[in-house]
């Protein structure tokens, strides 16, 4: 019987008996009236207070909350890219950024600690009542220097493990090779901007994108995870320049030398590859150290070489025969009566230095007579010789791109009166650059073609073949001047002194007076040499300006000729550049011997 | 019987995966304390870099070569009567 009976009932059953017997005093709830409401009502109250505020962040408030709690803890910080570098054409830095830090502070932060600001500004030699000053009217900033670019070792330990001071990765600029290719190079300011020469012009290509990261930190100011990143860090890219530091230090050398022993106010020199118009060396004075330019003024600034002009005098000659000959007005072999020695062109006299009688072409470079260049130029129409000036390069920018640079001054024909015509004809009336006069004589080295200068090294290794080059002289002209200007340099001409042993070399003088408003200066020269080299075959073409020389000598084939002599002697072996004349050089050396 | 399995399955798989979360979060962590690491490193070789890369070009200035060749080593360029001609 007792199985019929399932568990449950019987407890049920024992329960019963239990509420039955409810008599005993053991246990009396007793509702107590207002205390015991008032107890309720408080506890109730209470949670109903915290569930408000509970509801009242989590859906009201939420979006505010977050965002404040995420500007506490996550920073967008930047990631540091550098500039890219400026490098010769083998790759020798000519500008190199190199890390550095900037100690930066917080100044609500730091100033609650003044004798951890006192250790900062001890370190850094920074006067400590000034700092202090000076970070009170800035107490509403959040970022204020200390100090930039300091070397990152020491940085870090004058700002390891102080709150409030903080260090910020920046690049400095640094130019190894100084004061020799300063003014090619030019600098950039302390923003990593370009300021001058290729800094400027190759400015984007060079510049620096530095990246964006959002990340996490700890109170203590460390990254602890990284969240996205923004941007990417994108650093500048490298340029390869067509200058040879070798070179450019043998020209910058050479020159240097020169303006000093003639006392000289300035002077520029440009070295150019005759095949494929790249800059190998360009060198000015006086010049400036790009790392120290704290006094520097504009005159040591300047790039003349592609900036100033002036008149080229005799060095235009070979150009004037040059057209004379495409035009046919003459051969090679033609003769020319310079006597007696001037001549007037409406009412002014075109003079040289004495009656040379008749004179072939070659002559008339060879003695640099102006009383035949100016018939020659006389011989053309003013259109056709001003059209062949033109395609010399003549008044038109090089091709570099550089800030700054002249296209020298060549008026148009139409304004040009009969004297200007015969003056030009031996370089005056007219106004060029050293890289100007430089690429127009790379046109007689290149068989009458016209090159676009480059102070970017070319990929490709060009030849003259398969350029794409202006033709503007003819190439049976080019090599028959290239000839007559050999014998300049010979012994009998005016700048035997920029002849090298063993080669051919072939060039041009020129000593102008420097015009003034109104005239010209009676004492005041500019000693010019332009040249090419080797004559069989040119590989090089080097011109050399040399301003107001003042002692020993003034003219070109004295002044400007030997630096030729000495920076092309020493640019054709580097170069490896065969010689061509070997019999003067065993002649010289039994000579010696 | 059936919902049973399936709810402790459910059960171990929720646990399961909590505990992965936790192990994953922090191995993220260590990785990303050696990254930085690793970025310190990288920092600093690039610092060493820059700062080989000055004192190449300072030594290597051709000033420097020159005057250590002429000076130093005595060397010379060959005058035109030295040179011989090799065929």
């Amino acid at each position: 019987m007792k199985r019929s009976i399932s568990p449950r009932k019987a407890t049920r059953r024992k329960t019963m008996k239990r509420e039955s017997s409810i008599d005993r005093p053991e246990y009396q709830p007793q509702f107590l009236g207002a205390r015991h409401y008032f107890v309720l009502l408080v506890m109730f109250s209470l949670l109903a207070g915290l569930v408000t505020r509970a509801l009242y962040l989590q859906v009201v408030e939420q979006d505010f909350l977050t965002s404040q709690g995420g500007q506490r803890q996550i920073r967008t910080i930047e990631t540091p890219a550098y500039r890219g570098s400026i490098l010769d054409r083998f790759g020798t830095p000519l500008a190199i950024s190199t890390p550095v830090d900037s100690v930066w502070v917080n100044p609500t932060e730091i100033l609650a600690n003044l004798t951890a600001l006192k250790q900062v500004t001890d370190k850094l030699e920074l006067d400590f009542r000034a700092t202090v000053t000076l970070l009170k009217q800035r107490a509403n900033r959040e970022f204020v220097y200390l100090k930039r670019q300091l070397e990152p070792d020491f940085a870090s330990a004058v700002a390891g493990g102080i709150d409030g001071v903080y260090l910020q990765r920046e690049y400095n600029r640094y130019y190894p090779a100084g004061e020799v290719v300063s003014h090619l190079v030019g600098f950039t300011d302390i923003d990593d901007r370009g300021q001058e020469g290729l800094e400027l012009a190759y400015q984007d290509w060079l510049s620096a994108q530095p990246g964006k990261r959002r990340v996490i930190r700890n109170r203590h100011g460390e990254v602890i995870e990284e969240l996205a990143q923004v941007s990417r860090a994108e650093s500048g890219k490298d340029i390869y320049s067509s200058i040879d530091m070798r070179l450019q230090y043998i020209a910058y050398r050479s020159l240097a030398r020169a303006i000093q022993y003639h006392a000289a106010r300035a002077g520029s020199a440009v070295l150019l590859d005759a095949r494929s118009g790249e800059i190998l060396a360009m060198v000015n004075q006086p010049s400036y150290n790009p790392n120290r330019r704290h006094n520097m003024d504009a005159a040591q600034q300047r790039n003349r070489a592609l900036t100033d002009v002036f008149e080229p005098g005799s060095t235009i000659k070979p150009f004037t025969v040059a057209a004379a000959i495409d035009r046919g007005r003459f051969h090679a072999g033609s003769t020319i009566d310079t006597s007696p020695g001037h001549w007037m062109v409406s009412g002014h006299a075109v003079k040289d230095v004495r009656n040379f009688g008749v004179l072939s072409l070659s002559d008339i470079l060879r003695r640099s007579s102006n009383v035949g260049a100016s018939r020659i130029a006389m011989s053309m129409h003013k259109e056709e010789m001003w059209e062949s000036f033109k395609g010399y390069g003549f008044g038109e920018a090089s091709g570099v791109s550089f800030p700054g640079e002249t296209s020298g001054y060549f008026p148009h024909h139409s304004q040009w009166q009969p004297l200007d015509h015969a003056t030009m004809g031996f370089g005056y009336g007219m106004s060029v650059s050293i890289t100007q006069l430089a690429r127009a004589y790379a046109v007689i080295a290149n068989e009458g073609r016209l090159l676009d200068l480059s102070l970017v090294r070319k990929e490709v290794e060009t030849s003259p073949h398969n350029q794409i080059a202006r033709h503007v002289m003819k190439a049976s002209t080019a090599h028959a001047l290239i000839k007559m200007m050999a014998e300049v340099v010979g012994p009998k001409g005016t700048a035997h002194l920029a002849a090298i042993p063993g080669y051919q070399v072939a060039g041009k003088t020129g000593t102008a007076r420097k015009s003034i408003a109104g005239g010209y200066q009676k004492d005041d020269y500019v000693a010019v040499f332009a040249g090419i080299a080797p004559v069989s075959n040119p590989r090089l073409v080097m011109a050399i300006m040399i301003d107001e020389p003042t002692q020993n000598g003034y003219y070109g084939g004295l002044v400007a000729a030997p630096v030729f002599s000495d920076v092309v002697s020493n640019a054709l072996r580097i170069l490896d550049i065969p010689p061509d004349d070997l019999p003067t050089l065993v002649q010289s050396r039994e000579q010696g011997a | 019987m059936d919902s049973r399995i399936s709810l402790s399955l459910l059960l171990t798989l929720v646990l399961g995966s909590a505990l992965t979360v936790i192990y994953v979060k922090h191995q993220s962590r260590v990785l990303f304390a050696e990254l930085r690491g690793i970025q310190k490193q990288q920092d600093q070789q690039v610092i060493q870099w820059g700062r080989l890369q000055l004192q190449n070009t300072t030594l290597a200035t051709h000033s420097h070569v020159e005057s250590r060749a002429r000076h130093d080593l005595q060397m010379q360029i060959p005058e035109k009567v030295e040179l011989v001609r090799l065929k």
